[in-house]
């Protein structure tokens, strides 16, 4: 028999004590099992993509290479470099259009 | 207790920055793996890089270092050496034009087709090959034998490839 037969209980409880999915959860999943989120992704994506965000971005990332040379760069150098610009520089009639199919996908999934 | 719609908006802040901070990552990790692959032209090194090959360029180009301050000392049994860079020019027998002998294989790229922006140069041979395989009938219009004098006529002066002059083909 094997040595593993014998272990000692998975302690449960641990994890799942006092921890209900929170609302965000919830929705989270509803978004990710409906193909919901991916597509509200791509849309995000592209509509980025059309009014220059995306390059505005890479440029950012690409004088701040040259700066620090690229041999001293990490991934996260660029996301803490790109994270507030690119939260603020996004256009309103993008972020009112996802808002917008966000909000409509809530109200759909009847919560 | 904020109203249900208070809550909807909270909530569809938040999975908008989520979504958004996905892209930014992408964003980034795409910008870093462009610049750690040495992908983009546009930093300062690759400028170095492509001025000093295009100075090596001109040097192997410039005629007076045909095999004199040569570093590949070749001598064959004749005593000779040769020029680091074929020199010789000659007609290329596709377009026509003079090349370079060493210019030649990069040129027979553009010239055949296979570089970039190479498609749409269409000679003589190609059309004429085209019209020989795909068509029947001859070609009443074009006949590119019957007016060219020199190189398409044997030393006996009977011209080659006659089927677009008089509708029958004549074995030279």
């Amino acid at each position: 028999m094997k040595h593993s037969v014998n272990r000692p209980p998975t302690p449960d409880g641990v994890v799942d004590q006092g921890k209900e999915p929170t609302l965000q959860e919830i929705i989270n999943i509803k978004l990710i099992e409906s193909g919901e989120k991916e597509r509200l992704m791509e849309l995000l994506r592209e509509r980025l993509i059309e009014c220059g965000w995306k390059d505005e971005m890479k440029a950012l990332c690409r004088a701040y290479i040259k700066k620090k040379g690229r041999n001293n760069v990490t991934v996260d150098d660029l996301v803490h470099l790109i994270t507030p610009k690119g939260r603020a520089s996004i256009p309103d009639s993008i972020k009112a259009e996802l808002l917008q199919r966000i909000r409509s996908f809530l109200v759909s999934t009847a919560l | 207790m904020s109203g249900p719609n208070e809550d909807n908006t909270q909530l569809s802040s938040h999975f908008l920055g989520d979504l958004l901070d996905s892209i930014i990552v992408d964003v980034a990790s795409e910008c870093h793996r462009i610049a750690k692959l040495g992908l983009d032209h546009n930093l300062e090194e690759e400028e170095k890089e492509l001025r000093l090959s295009a100075q090596a360029r001109a040097r192997v180009a410039d005629p007076s270092n045909s095999g004199e301050t040569n570093n590949k000392y070749v001598v064959d049994i004749f005593g000779r050496t040769h020029p680091s860079v074929a020199s010789e020019i000659f007609e290329c027998m596709n377009c026509g034009k003079s090349i370079v002998a060493g210019r030649f294989a990069p040129h027979l790229e553009n010239c055949m087709g296979k570089g970039r922006k190479a498609r749409r140069k269409v000679t003589r041979s190609s059309t004429a090959a085209q019209n020989r395989y795909s068509r029947g009938s001859p070609v009443s219009t074009y006949s590119p034998y019957s007016n060219s004098t020199s190189t398409n006529r044997l030393s006996n002066g009977t011209p080659v490839g006659e089927e677009y002059s008089n509708g029958t083909y004549e074995e030279p």
